[in-house]
This record gives structure tokens, sequence and C-alpha cells, in this order.
């Protein structure tokens, strides 16, 4: 009988030795990656759960955290809105200037400047935050505290600005400021990667067909780069609400709702709460500051997935 | 065959504005000149006249004066289309300036007031007998950067081989797993730096069973650096040309020397980036290390017992107590800090720029 050729078949080849072990240990690490997440999503929910039951939904909308009762009282509602608050405070500072920093970095700049700009903001991205946190209360505070005062003398008669304390010292106006002065390095370099993607051609075309500058910004560019910025702006939000130690020298945390008077010296950041709370904490106090910490989690994870999302959608739009 | 007569096509006179490169006229010059000074002058001057501090100046008068007078000069030397311009140029350099100003206030006060308490003994000293109120003739931050040394040794090794060989499950293998695995590393790096502190302390030394260490210190660090490498070398592996991979299996390599010696040095410098951005993200963490290692004041470099310092809790723990001379021990320390940083990220752009592939 003559040999039939022996045709094989390369997918169904069990793989080598060597190679099953490669594979082996990229899955191995990969498992380890999903324990520790779910390790991390088990303990957090494990630790949280007695107090999240204890408390009920007042844990998210009341107000009063008091540890030495016989039934401990713990509320983060102000926690909370303050840490919306100094977020939104800082993006309202920083989201403008950030674009317009893009803008000139990519469209205005000569190239050695934009260049030395680019590194020096991407370099900035990565400043330790607890450094503009030193600045903030050694060298920021106090300047941005006479500029509260201004806007009082000037605008207090609008309840926003209004100062009803000596105070203008810890405000959530210059925790917002410190905020945002963190961020803009973030929000900036993405915007000007983006920025950057957007077709030279439609740019040269939209000029040719007459365009100014300014058209040419609020037609081709801004709507080019439309998402990618708002992944960036997100990215910077994630980062705001999740800041610790910057937030903690600059900010008065107080357990007492504050809704718009952002420069009384009152407010509240869940993640400096944290730190400020631990240090004096029994067991109990323990596991309510870690359902605050889950609760922030919770927000962030949100936040990031949305950001995630947008990004991804636009770059596959920029792709095709 | 008749030639047609060549009529003269009647001369239009171009307009004006035909030959925008043409060298700008005197009268335009001027109006530009005016207004770029006009502004300021009158704001100062009416900012002195009402007794206005420099900052309302700033944004009550010298802003929306600039913004009016600069479209009447664009208005004149360009027309209603310059308008939008003007206003555009003027909005992007104020908010230029205030992120120079604001930023670069950062920067410079590290910088000088660091560069006060900088001397050699504050590099290499450590802190045994020093109080907050102690001169700056003695003590320093050796101890602080051992710390930090041995914490954020610690993490890289443990976290770039099980970063990396993620990365390569998610790029190279056919895993099942790999949208869960990429979703919760995403999901991952969206844990606050003080969750991950508090996790850890809750995991292993609230229940008593651990004492505060630099191990666990890195195990905190471990969990904000684990995503962010993952995640960028995935995106380094995936840019390497699939034609190399195929390449390398079509010569009969096995799967795992076409990824040591194609694959992985085709994506080097990418990886070293993603490992230094990392590292990046971690030196300047704070919040994690207060949670999980016991702030000291002596050298050690043990991380599996005993209190530590590392930069950044050394720079909270003497901020927070209150003396001058403590504030400029935590100027000094911040300087080294932003000096690593920088110098860690200058490396990451070093071997950024370098093309993927090339040797």
């Amino acid at each position: 009988m003559a040999e039939t050729p022996v045709r094989i078949k390369l997918a169904n080849r069990k793989p080598a030795r060597g190679d099953r072990l490669f594979f082996g240990i990229s899955s191995l690490s990969a498992m380890i990656s999903l324990t520790l997440v779910f390790l991390i999503l088990l303990f957090l929910g494990q630790r949280s759960l007695q107090t999240f039951i204890d408390q009920g939904w007042a844990f998210v909308t009341g107000s009063t955290w008091d540890a030495t009762l016989a039934e401990p009282v713990f509320q983060i509602f102000p926690m909370l809105y303050g840490s919306v608050l100094v977020s939104l405070i800082g993006l309202v500072i920083a989201v403008p200037t950030s674009i317009a920093v893009a803008y000139f970095i990519e469209y205005m700049a000569a190239r050695p400047i934009a260049r030395i700009a680019t590194l020096l903001v991407d370099l900035l991205a990565a400043l330790p935050s607890i450094l503009i946190g030193m600045w903030g209360v050694l060298v920021f505070s106090p300047v941005a505290a006479s500029w509260s005062k201004l806007i009082t003398v000037h605008l207090g008669h609008l309840s926003f600005f209004e100062n009803r304390m000596d105070n203008a010292l810890r405000s959530p106006f210059i925790a917002g400021w410190v905020v945002a002065i963190m961020i803009i390095p973030i929000i900036t370099s993405v915007s000007r990667e983006v920025m950057s993607r957007v077709d030279r051609e439609l740019i040269a075309a939209a000029y040719a067909l007459g365009g100014t500058a300014f058209s040419v910004m609020r037609r081709v560019v801004i709507p080019n780069s439309r998402s990618g910025i708002l992944g960036g702006i997100l990215l910077g939000l994630g980062r705001a609400l999740g800041e610790t130690v910057a937030i903690f020298y600059v900010l008065n945390l107080v357990f007492k709702i504050n809704f718009f008077h952002i420069l009384e010296p009152e407010g509240g950041s869940i993640a400096s709460v944290i730190i400020a709370k631990f240090g004096e904490a029994e067991s109990f106090e323990l596991d309510a500051l870690m359902a605050a910490g889950v609760v922030l989690f919770v927000i962030t994870l949100i936040i990031n997935m949305i950001a995630t999302g947008i990004v991804q959608r636009a770059e596959k739009k920029m792709a095709s | 065959m008749t030639i047609q007569a060549q009529m003269p096509i009647p001369a239009k006179p171009r307009p004006k504005s035909a030959a925008p490169w043409k060298v700008r006229g005197f009268s335009k010059i001027a109006v530009t000149t005016v207004a770029s000074l006009l502004p300021a002058a009158m704001a100062i001057t009416l900012g002195i006249f009402f007794d206005f501090s420099p900052p309302t100046i700033l944004v009550i008068l010298f802003l929306p004066l600039q913004i009016v007078i600069a479209s009447i000069a664009a208005l004149m030397v360009r027309g209603k289309r310059g308008m939008g311009d003007a206003t555009l140029t003027v909005i992007v350099y104020f908010a230029l300036a205030l992120v120079t100003v604001l930023l670069g206030s950062v920067v410079v006060s590290v910088i000088t007031w660091g560069a006060k308490a900088m001397s050699l003994h504050f590099l290499y000293q450590n802190d045994v007998y020093i109080t907050p109120s102690t001169s700056l003739e003695y003590g320093g931050i050796g101890h602080a950067m051992i710390g930090s040394l041995v914490t954020v040794a610690l993490v890289t090794v443990v976290t770039v081989p099980i970063s990396i060989a993620i990365a390569v499950y998610l790029t190279e293998g056919y895993g099942r797993l790999r949208g869960a695995v990429r979703f919760f590393t995403q999901a991952m790096s969206g844990l606050p730096s003080v969750v991950s502190g508090l996790f850890i302390y809750a995991a292993f030394i609230s229940i008593g069973s651990n004492r505060p260490a630099g191990w666990l210190g890195s195990a905190a660090l471990l969990l904000l650096m684990l995503p962010t490498v993952t995640r960028m070398s995935e995106e380094v592996l995936k840019l390497v040309p699939n034609e190399l991979r195929s390449a390398a299996l079509a010569l009969g390599a096995p799967r795992r020397r076409a990824f040591f010696q194609v694959i992985m040095p085709a994506a080097r410098t990418g990886l070293v980036t993603a490992v230094l951005l990392g590292l990046a993200r971690i030196v300047g963490e704070t919040a994690p290390l207060l949670l999980t290692i016991d702030f000291e004041h002596r050298t050690n470099a043990n991380p599996l017992s005993g209190g530590m310092a590392t930069m950044t809790t050394y720079i909270y723990s003497y901020l927070g107590a209150g003396y001058d001379t403590s504030r400029q021990r935590s100027w000094g320390a911040a300087l080294v800090l932003l000096g690593l940083v920088a110098i860690l990220f200058g490396i990451a752009r070093l071997f950024a720029n370098k093309k993927v592939g090339s040797r």
C-alpha cells in the first residue's frame, strides 16, 4: 500500500510544550488580574455592606457623621456633593483654558514653540498632585483668598458669591482652582492630541473656501475633535473626583451642606475625608469610610466607562 | 480658417483685498499697534483712577477692552470677517497667559524654595534626631529616597512582568476571556488611589494580621500601576506589524520565540515608555502610602517590616508640622521629586521618539 502524504492541519496541531508554558504564564497573569479585581470588589463590598444596611439610603442623602453615638450615624452627602462641586468648579475653569491652550499649541504657535509646549504639557500632566497641593496651600491660597474677597465685595449681593464669614481661605472656590491647575495639563494634552489628528486637508479646504480662523475652529476643528475632547474632560473629571491630598490641604471639610456658597470655607470631598478620618477610626467607622470609598469608586467607574466609550467611538470614526 | 480677432477684455480694477500677501500698508500697521497698546493703557489709567486692584483691572477692564478694541481694529483692517478672529486670538492668548502664570508659578516656587533647602547632606542624611523645628543644617531626605526606591522597585519588579504577560494574553493568544480581562483592567484604572490604599489597609492591616510595612505600600501601588502599564503595553504590542509576526511563524518559530525574538524587540522602546509612564504615575502617589506604611525617621530598607518614609509621605508629614523649617524640608523634597519625575519623563520621551521596530 502506497503511503498517502499526511496533511498536517495547523489549526489542530497541539502547540509545543514551550508554547504551552508561554501561553500558560500569560493566561495565569490575566487570571491574576481578574482575581485581583474580583477580590477588591468582593472585599470592599463585604466590608461596606453592613454600613449600607445600617444606614440605608441616608448614607448618601444625609449629612451627619458621628461615630461617638451609641448607634453611630454615617452619612456622606456633604462630601459627595462637595466632591462634585469642587470638580465642577475645576472643570468650569479648566475646560475653556485647556481647549484654548491646545488650540494655540496646535494651530497658532510656531513649530519649535509648539514642540516645547507639547513636551511641557505632557510633563506637567505627570506632576505629582502633592506638589500642586503644597503650592496651593503655601503660595496660591492667600492670593486666591484675595480674589475671593474681591468677588465678594463686587458681586456679594448674588448669594452665589456671598461670604458670611471673615475667612476666605479653604473654600470650594480655592479647591476648585487647585483641581483645575491639576487637570489643565491632562485635558490640554488629550485635546491637543485629538486636534492634531484633524485632517489638515480639511482645514486647508475650509480656508480655501474663504474661512477665517474663527469659523474654521468653530465649523471644522471643534466638530471633528469634539468627542475626543469630551473623553479628555471626563478623564480629568475622574482625576478631580479621586484627588485626595491636594484637596485635603486647601479645603475645609465640614459635614454640613453648603449648596452654593462657593467662597465660604465649607466644603467636602470623599477622597479627602477618608484620609482625614481614618487615623482615629474604629473598625466600624473604617467600614463606613470603606463604603464611602465604594461610592467614590462606583462614580469614577461610571465616568471612566463613559470616557472610554466616547474615545473608542471617536477612534473608530477617525479610522473609517 | 480665420483667426478670431482678440477682443480686449475690459480691465477690472483689482479689489484691494485680492493680494493678502502684500506688505501691509502703514495705516494697517498703525491700527494694529494702537489696538495692541491702547487697551492696556486704558485699563491701567482707569484702574488707577477708580483705585481697583490688579486682578480686577485685568479681568473687568483689560480683557473686555482688549476684545472690543481688537475687534474694531480687525474690522478696519480685514472687514467684518476679521472680528471673530480677533476675539479668538485675544481669548486664546489670555487663557495661555493664565495657564503659564499658574503652572509656571507651581514649578518656579518648587524650584526656588526647594533650592534654598538643598545641600549635599540634605540628599543623603536621614532624620533620626530631627524635629520639625530643627534647622536645615542637619538631617535630610536620604531615608525617604531609599524608602521610595525600595517600594517603587518592589512594585515595578512584580508589576512589569505581569502587565506584559497580560498584554501578551490580550494580543497574542486566543483566550476566551480577553474581553473580560480588558474590561476589568480598564475598570481597575479608575480605582481612586485612596481607595486602593484603603483596600490594602482593610484587607491586611485592620484585621490584625500584618503591621503597616513597605510591601503593603507596594501592594497598594500595584493596583494603580498594573492597569496603566497593561493598557499601554497592549497598545504598543498591537502596533507591531502583523507581517513580522507571520514571517516569524512562517519560518517555523514557535510562538514563544516569535514573541521574545521578534515582537518584543520590535516593541521594546514602546514597552519601556509604558513602564516609565507607569512609574511616573506611582512615584507621586501619597494617599495609599499614608494608609499602608508607618512614617519613620530612621533609614529602613527592609520592605517586610518596620515603618518607612517615602518622598511623598515625607513632604506630607513635614508640611503638616507647620514650622518654617519643616516647610523648607518639604520644598526641598518636592524639588527632588519634581526632578525625579522630570528625569523619568525625559527618558520615556527619549525612548518614545525612537521608531517602533528600529534598533
